[in-house]
Parts: structure tokens; sequence; C-alpha cells
């Protein structure tokens, strides 16, 4: 057992760093080269460590290109989609686990339908409907269409999580006094937390990294958001700003790593072990 | 104080019924039980009157106001539910003041009656703790204190006493006992502990498949039961069924089943198919016109339970616990006659009245 355990834990551990080393080396190449001076990044060989540190990309990013104004776009897109997504979500699911109404579970799974057809397939009738509302080239547009491709995942994650809730719960808080919506609020949220911590999560992730629909549906600088907008400024035809890019990468994957770093302990948090029993 | 009514009450779910045309009538005060085997219908009654289930037919009254549409808020209804469903986040004090909350009590009033409640059920050392941090045992005195709190018209409980354990349930149904004496408010007990039922109730109501099989004192479901279920149900161990027919004999009638032989006095016509119920402890073993054979003996203690076979059927009595039966020995026994019981083809009791017989 002893030996066994030692041998595969060399071999677990050489795998793991392996695999560490792939996903993470973009990163730090990412990060290396955002503070390399202009003319150490093509030269060869090329330098692993920075010969010398310079922060003038993240300057000029931030100074001479639009970035805040898409920073600001991007983080408004990403919070709305998210606020949206979970406040629909949240009723729904909820709706889906303790109401009976004719259809219910195939309502649940034509929710999923979307999911069959290439994204791609949404994109012009979604285009010509915004057109139609009157709300194309906005950001309201992309939160919109953010909100119907992460609705249905968001449905189904909350879904399953809120039927782990014991019914006995809000049975008894309606006894207790309370209407449907105090139970709701009262007992039903607290016991979701997490569930709701994770879809968020997961929506907000979404939203900050989407490209394609952001790409078709808006084309002016106001309503854009980070991953076109930086593609579009630092990508042209004819040339490719490599440090100003990866300056601008590091701090668009910000966001992401902090917002998971928040939350992450309540992704793992078990909730309300104890309160029902078995 | 409140008088509880279900008038042909049914519940189906859809095409399985769960409860069938339920009459009961609880008087104001009175202590009922709901008794009958796991699946039988009590949760789903009890829950209709809570106004979490809706009767599919019906009505529902509390001091004679049909409450069907009433909101379970409205009903002024406590409920100690048989999983307790403690709100996990919230500690003891808050679960117990939850109920004071909704109904808009301030909160000076909800501390000074947490306090009160908490002292009555011994919680006050636990009211910070989390409803996981609890024992079994002090989860279900929560739930109870949650219901407490209160002054409500009705106080429902669904098996409060199932996850204890057997130490901690006979405490526990001591102090409901006393509780409900000292309160005097009208209380629905589930249980499928017919134990429980007939040491706490006034009333019993016995269930089976959804239907009500018998409502009467405890007195009552023990000594006449309306038809076999409630005869088997009720008692530990449980009645002894023997299956026979009634045959002329003599100047009347005899109950028969093979060398077995009882006179009937009063009641019943010849030829027809007859189940005899005989209580364990109405057997009298040691002398008696019949004869059976010892099977086995398990003393318990405070008296000694036997199987014995006659007429080819295992009878289980009740003997002394100092009786010195061995397996193997034939003994006499006699029946008492006027606790006979008896039921028709159907399982319905049969007003036969039995002549204490003298000789096989
Ligand atoms: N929500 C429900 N949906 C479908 N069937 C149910 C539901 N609740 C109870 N039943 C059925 O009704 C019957 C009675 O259940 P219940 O009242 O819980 O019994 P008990 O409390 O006596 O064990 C059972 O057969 C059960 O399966
Ligand atoms: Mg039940």
């Amino acid at each position: 057992m002893r030996n066994r355990s030692l041998t595969s834990r060399i071999l677990l551990n050489v795998l793991a760093w392996s695999i560490v080393f792939v996903i993470a080396f973009p990163l730090v190449w990412m990060i290396l080269t955002s503070v390399k001076p202009q003319f150490e990044l093509f030269r060869i060989p090329p330098t692993i460590l920075p010969q010398e540190v310079t922060f003038e990309h993240y300057h000029r990013v931030l100074v001479e290109t639009p970035f805040l104004k898409y920073f600001r776009n991007s983080v408004i897109l990403a919070v709305g989609t998210t606020v949206l997504v979970i406040v629909i979500a949240t009723l729904g699911a909820h709706s889906l686990v303790r109401f009976s109404y004719p259809g219910r579970e195939r309502l649940a799974q034509l929710v999923l339908f979307t999911y069959l057809l290439p994204s791609v397939v949404l994109i012009i009738p979604l285009y010509l409907l915004m057109v139609w509302l009157g709300i194309a080239n906005t950001l309201f547009s992309l939160m919109l269409a953010y909100t119907t491709f992460a609705l249905p995942f968001a449905l189904w994650l909350l879904r399953s999580f809120m039927q782990g809730i014991p019914q006995d719960l809000e049975a008894a808080a309606l006894v207790d006094g309370a209407s449907r919506m105090e139970a709701f609020v009262d007992v039903i949220l607290p016991q979701a937390v997490p569930g709701i911590i994770s879809t968020a999560l997961f929506t907000f992730i979404l939203a900050w990294n989407e490209y394609l629909y952001a790409l078709v549906l808006v084309n002016t600088d106001e309503a854009r958001p980070l991953t076109t907008g930086v593609m579009n400024m630092l990508i042209t035809a004819f040339n490719i700003e490599w440090s100003l890019l990866m300056a601008a990468s590091v701090m668009m994957s910000l966001p992401v790593i902090i917002v998971f770093a928040l939350l992450q302990k309540h992704l793992t948090r078990g909730f309300g072990a104890g309160g029902v029993k078995g | 104080m409140a008088e509880v009514t279900f008038d042909k009450v049914r519940k189906a779910f859809g095409s399985a019924v769960a409860v069938r045309e339920l009459d009961l009538a609880i008087r104001s005060g009175e202590f009922v039980s709901l008794l009958g085997p796991s699946g039988c219908g009590k949760t789903t009654t009890l829950r209709m009157l809570a106004g979490l289930e809706t009767p599919t037919s019906g009505a529902i009254s509390i001091d004679g106001t049909v409450v069907n549409e009433l909101a379970p808020a409205k009903r002024d209804i406590a409920m100690v539910f048989q999983s307790y469903a403690l709100y996990p986040h919230m500690s003891v004090a808050q679960n117990i003041a939850y109920p004071l909350k909704k109904r808009g009590v301030s909160r000076a009033d909800r501390d000074v009656r947490v306090a009160a409640v908490a002292a009555t059920l011994q919680l006050g050392a636990l009211l910070d703790r989390k409803p996981r941090q609890l024992s079994g045992g002090q989860q279900q005195r929560v739930a109870l204190g949650r219901a407490l709190v209160r002054d409500p018209r009705v106080f429902l409980l669904d098996e409060p006493l199932s996850n204890l354990d057997a130490k901690l349930r006979a405490h526990m149904r001591a102090e409901l006992i006393e509780l409900h004496r000292r309160i005097g408010k009208t209380m629905v007990y589930v249980t499928h502990d017919q134990l429980e039922a007939m040491t706490m109730s006034d009333r019993i109501a016995v269930m089976h498949d959804g239907v009500l099989q018998q409502f009467g004192t405890p007195k009552e479901v023990y000594e006449t039961p309306a038809n076999l279920f409630v005869a088997s149900f009720i008692g530990s161990p449980g009645m002894n069924l023997v299956k026979g027919e009634l045959r002329a004999a003599g100047s009347g009638l005899a109950f028969v089943r093979g060398d077995l032989s009882l006179p009937v006095a009063n009641g019943g016509t010849a030829g027809a198919a007859v189940t005899l119920g005989v209580r364990p402890e109405d057997i009298t073993l040691g002398a008696g016109p019949f004869a059976c054979t010892i099977r086995v003996v398990e003393p318990t203690g405070h008296e000694t339970i036997v199987m014995a076979e006659a007429a080819g059927e295992t009878l289980v009595a009740r003997a002394a616990p100092d009786s010195q039966l061995v397996p193997g020995q034939v003994v006499p026994f006699a029946v008492r006659a006027q606790r006979l019981h008896a039921f028709d083809a159907d399982g319905r009791r049969l007003p036969l009245v039995f002549a204490q017989s003298n000789g096989a």
C-alpha cells in the first residue's frame, strides 16, 4: 500500500504539473510579454524573463485607446446580464420545482431546445429583432441576447439545485404565516445562495468573454465590449500590436479572476445540512 | 379553541387517491390521533387541514367556517412537520420567533415569548445554535417550540416522535400529554405507532388505504374494533385471528374450526364464514376446555409471550412471568368468552355473543 502510494503519488504529481504547465504557460507568457519593452519581443533567441520591466504598454492602452470605455461597457454588460438572468432564473426555477401546472416538465425540456441550434443561426434573426425593437447597436440589445442563451442553462442549474431544498421548509413558512413570496425570500432564497452564486459566476464569465454576438450585433464604440473592442483597435489588416494586446488581455482577465477568487469559497460551501432530518 | 370538521373530504393525486370520503368531527380541545400504516393518507389529511393541499372534493371547516380556499397563513394553525423543517440558516431563537415575526409581533414581545417557550422546552442554552448543531431530540423540541410560541386554534403534529430513540420518545410522549392537559388546545396528532395513539389520545381515527376505519376512544378501538383491520392493527402482540364457520350445535350455534368449538349465545346464522378474534391476554393457559402445544416461549421480564398451536393455528398468548412452560408441552387453555371478537367474510365486526364454554 505504502509503496504503491509513493510511486503513484509521484506519477500523479508529474501528470498534474504537466497539465498545469500546459494550461498556465500561455497566461504566464501573456503577462511576461506585456511587461517587456517593444524591442525585446521579437529577439531571437527569445528571452523568457523580461530583461527590463516596463509598464509603458499598460499606460498606452489606458491613456491612448478607448480601452476604459470598452471596459466600462463590459462591466455594465456582464453585471446587467448576470442580474437579469439570476432574477428570472431563480423565480423560474422555483416555479418549475414547486408549482404544478400542465406541461411543466415539457416546458423545462423546451427551455434547453435553444441549445440544439448553432448560435450563428440565431444571430441574424436576433439582429433583425433588435432593429425592429429599435434597440439595435445598444448595450441593452447585447444584454438581452446574452440573457437568451445564458438563461436556459441557468434555469437548469438552479432547478436541479432547488430540487434539493426540502419542500417542507416552504410549507413550514406558509403555516408560520408567510405569504408565498415571503416564504420564497425568507426560506428558499437563503438555501439557494450557493446555487445562485455558481449560476451568477457562470453567467458573468459567459457575458464577459462573449465575442461572436458582440461582433455582429454592435458596431459602435459606444456599445462595444472589451472582446470586440480590443480586437478592433489593436488588430488591423496590416499590424498586430502585440505588446498592447498583451497588456489589454491581462487587464481583461483581471475582473474574472477577481470575481472568481471572491466567490469560489461560496461555490463549495454546503448548504443547510442538518436543518431537516433524513 | 376550535372544532375541526372533515365533510366527505377526498384527495387524489392524479389517479392515485390518498384520502377517500373522510368524515371526521373533532371536538374543541380534543387530542385526536390519526393512526395507520405508512402511506394510508395521514400526512395528506393533515396537510389539507393546514392548507398545504387543496381537497379534490368535500369541505374542511374550523369552528364552522369552511376553510378550503383559505391560505395556510390565515388558518391560525401551528404544525410540527415530520421532517421538523427547521430553517437551516436561522438560529434556534430565530426559528422559534419566525411565526411571531410574520404576524407582526414587536421585537421586544418576540424576545419575551421565545424566552418563555425556550424555558418550557429546556432550549435556553441552545438559542444561538443553528439547527444542524442540534441532536434529533433537540431539533424536535425546537420544532415544537416554533408551534407553541403562538397561540393557534389548532396544533398539528406529524409523527413528531418517530425519529427519536425509544427512551426519549417515551419521555416526549409524557411531555406532550402534559402539554395538552395544560393548554387544552385542539391537537391532531399523526402517528403509525399504535402505542403512541393509545396512550396519548382522547380519540383515535384509524386509517387504512385512505379510508377511515374507525373513530373512537382508545378503549373503544381496542375493545370493539370495527373491522379486521383495526382488530389486527391495534394491540401488540396482535389479536389472534382464527377463520372458521358457524354451525348448528345442540339448541343453538357454535363457532367451529377443526376440533375447536365455541358455543354462541346470541346472533349469527348457521353456515356463515366467521373470523374469530382473541387477544393474547384473553387466553388463559393451564386450565380449560381446549388443548394446545407450546411452540415458543419468550420471557420479556414483566410477562411471557407464548406461541402455541391448536387446531392447526398458531395462537399467541400472554402468560405470567413466572410460568414454567417449555416448548413441546401440551397444556389446556381457556378463552374469555365475553371478550371475543367476531368478523364476517368482509371483515366487518359481527355482534356475536359467545357463551362461556365448558368442553370441546
Ligand atoms: N404530492 C403527492 N403526489 C402524489 N402522491 C402523493 C403525494 N403525497 C402523497 N401521495 C400519496 O398519497 C398516499 C398517502 O400519502 P401520505 O398522506 O403521505 O401517507 P402517510 O402520511 O399516512 O404515510 C401515498 O400513497 C402517497 O404516495
Ligand atoms: Mg406521513
